[in-house]
């Protein structure tokens, strides 16, 4: 059907990057740079003194590279592959954001890794009767990870805590299966 | 959602990317080896003598320069021109008609997007799980798709965020007559988290 092609071909593109900042950045760079080279070419046809290089200064310098300071050309040659080299690899590097899709029946519905931690902290931390400021987690591509705090003195039922975890994670229906840990720290906390 | 040729975004940092390491490769090694080093040398003379050659062949009437620089200036001209068509085109694709088709001999029914984007807009505001809600319609292939972003408070359950838009969406279904694609977008942000937490259990 085309609407599960519509919907796959939206929930991809909302997973990945569209790499737009990178590529208008370096857009933009490129049209100053060719404005910059344009300009110097108007004014060396006009005969006027140049901006800052004239096109032939331009030419010969590069064709006399080696003349020049060896330590100015290396660490301007390093940076320029380094720059580039990043620009490769956001080339290249599938760019995933930190979302994940939920398998819902109207829409298509992608959730921030974010969202899902704050909703798995509330039940953790209400599950093992730690105060939520005490209770942290952290949601990746697979894993969710919920760190608890203790309140001294309050033993935390661990496997309570997982199973709590574990039942929210399966209500949520996300697509692609998210498997969850609990580490509860050794040392409690005073109060709270 | 929009129409932004994400493929070509990629080219152009592959290409500009690579470019960047062959010259500033280039350059370092023509200063640290000596064998490259020597071979540039020996070269650069023959290369100014060729290109001064090229600029004298080449003149343009009787001015006395070459035309080898306007040509350059036009396709400079031109390589600006296609880079600022591509750094406009990015994130386009919204459309304001969701619905426009003839219905029988008496003619067309055009359904703004606003009568989509309002209804369920209306309809999340009043939500307190949600901090903001926004929804804009696309074209995506042809066909108008609801964008439906909501900022949840701190703690909603995704289940029951995804489940508040659905409602809402089946709602506009029923109103319309038709189903909308459309994409649920559940985000936290800065809002959610300076914002109190949710009271809903």
């Amino acid at each position: 059907m085309s609407t599960t092609s519509l919907r796959r071909r939206i929930t991809r593109r909302e997973l990945h990057s569209p790499r737009s900042t990178a590529a208008i950045v370096v857009a933009v760079l490129l049209i100053l740079g060719l404005a910059w080279v344009g300009t110097e070419i108007v004014i060396a046809l006009l005969g006027l003194p140049a901006l800052l290089v004239a096109p032939a200064d331009m030419f010969a310098s590069a064709v006399n590279l080696p003349d020049a300071p060896a330590a100015i050309v290396v660490a301007a040659g390093a940076v320029v592959v380094v720059i580039g080299l990043v620009l490769v690899v956001l080339a290249l590097a599938p760019g995933r954001r930190a979302r994940h899709v939920l398998e819902t029946e109207r829409a298509a519905t992608v959730v921030d890794s974010e969202v899902l931690a704050s909703a798995l902290a509330r039940h953790a931390s209400s599950a093992a009767d730690v105060d939520p400021d005490h209770t942290s987690v952290s949601v990746s591509s697979r894993h969710a990870v919920v760190d608890l705090v203790p309140t001294t003195g309050i033993p935390v039922d661990r496997s309570a805590v997982s199973s709590a975890v574990e039942r929210e994670l399966a209500g949520y229906g996300l697509r692609r299966p998210v498997s969850s840990r609990v580490r509860v720290r050794e040392s409690g906390k005073v109060g709270a | 959602m929009n129409s932004t040729n994400r493929a070509l975004n990629r080219l152009l940092l592959l290409i500009v990317g690579l470019l960047l390491v062959a010259v500033g490769a280039a350059a370092a090694t023509a200063v640290l080896l000596p064998g490259v080093r020597d071979g540039w040398k020996a070269s650069a003379g023959p290369v100014q003598r060729q290109v001064e050659s090229w600029l004298q062949a080449t003149p343009l009437g009787t001015t006395g320069v070459s035309w080898i620089m306007p040509a350059v200036l036009v396709l400079i001209v031109l390589a600006v021109i296609l880079l600022l068509a591509f750094a406009l085109r990015q994130g386009r694709g919204r459309t304001g008609t969701v619905v426009d088709e003839a219905v029988g001999e008496h003619g067309q029914t055009v359904i703004s997007s606003k009568v989509a984007e309002e209804a369920i807009q209306d309809a999340l505001s009043a939500r307190p799980e949600f901090v903001a809600s926004h929804v804009s319609t696309y074209r995506v292939k042809r066909t108008p798709t609801l964008k439906v972003s909501v900022t949840c408070r701190r703690g909603v359950s995704p289940a029951d965020a995804s489940a508040i838009v659905e409602s809402s969406l089946k709602a506009l279904d029923q109103l319309l007559g038709r189903e909308l694609p459309a994409l649920v977008q559940i985000s936290g942000g800065f809002r959610a988290r300076v914002s109190g937490s949710t009271r809903l259990q």
